[in-house]
């Protein structure tokens, strides 16, 4: 799991765009949007993209976003149980 | 007649640098694509000329850009996130597939309320810009135009943002003369 956590803080970074942050500064438990990274639609919609491409997960149901994307460690749990690549 | 109070010419593609250089703390630069982060640099290095706070409000002034390859460049970036086989459409890269989103980011940055338009020519004619930054003075208290060229391909940065004011007591005169000069 550290490990797909890691993995997962290097992909936000590069995909959003993050160029002044490490993946130490993320905080794993913190919230992606509106606090912590502070995060908008724009990037939520990235993130759907990242799941697809890297993992293979197309998420068909949109209520269950904000429970997904609420943390890293909850996007890096929903990624390991629901991953086809 | 109306002046140009400040300008800056920016034809170095390196815009990441010349953002760390000047210690700028707006982590939306990294977001935006090629073309923003020029007009936004440029922008910048206009409104720091002048003294200005890019967060005081700013009323008076509107904002007229113009290019030739409109957003090619970024669209080119688009286009291969969306190729068969490897179709994954990137919003963040999507965003940018209108040139005028560079004069929001500006206007954004450096809270510009007045109108904001973006033109696009065949190429650079310091005559079109005075007709298009001159009409942009009709608007409702407007006083002055931020307005330019501002192009860029394939790492080819070719920009030119000048103020433009109304009645200022010193600067040059907005004429074609002084633009092809300065550009």
């Amino acid at each position: 799991m550290e490990e797909l956590i890691l993995e997962l803080k290097k992909q936000i970074i590069e995909a959003l765009n993050l160029e002044e942050i490490t993946p130490d500064d993320i905080d794993t438990n913190a919230p992606l949007f509106v606090e912590g990274l502070g995060l908008d639609s724009i990037d939520a919609l990235e993130l759907i993209v990242l799941m697809e491409k890297n993992y293979g997960i197309k998420l068909t149901d949109p209520g269950k976003s904000k429970e997904i994307f609420k943390s890293v460690a909850t996007m890096a749990e929903y990624i390991q149980a629901n991953r086809t690549k | 007649m109306n002046k140009i109070t400040s300008y800056y010419r920016l034809k170095d593609n390196r815009l990441t640098e010349l953002y760390r250089s000047l210690e700028i703390s707006y982590p939306k630069f990294f977001k935006m694509d090629r073309l923003c982060k020029a007009g936004f640099l440029a922008s910048e290095m206009v409104f720091r000329s002048l003294g200005e706070d890019p967060q005081s409000p700013k009323h008076d002034t509107a904002l007229v850009f113009m290019n030739s390859s409109s957003s090619l460049d970024n669209d080119m970036d688009y286009q291969t996130t969306i190729l068969p086989g490897n179709y994954y459409p990137s919003p963040a890269l999507f965003v940018y597939t209108l040139a005028n989103i560079v004069t929001g980011e500006v206007a954004i940055r450096n809270k510009i309320f007045g109108e904001t338009s973006f033109y696009i020519s065949s190429e650079f004619s310091a005559k079109e810009l005075i007709i298009t930054a001159e009409g942009a003075f009709d608007g409702k208290g407007i006083r002055r135009v931020l307005c330019g060229w501002t192009e860029y391909f394939k790492d080819a940065c070719d920009v030119l943002v000048m103020m433009v004011e109304k009645d200022a007591a010193e600067g040059l005169d907005f004429t074609e003369k002084n633009i092809n000069q300065i550009y």
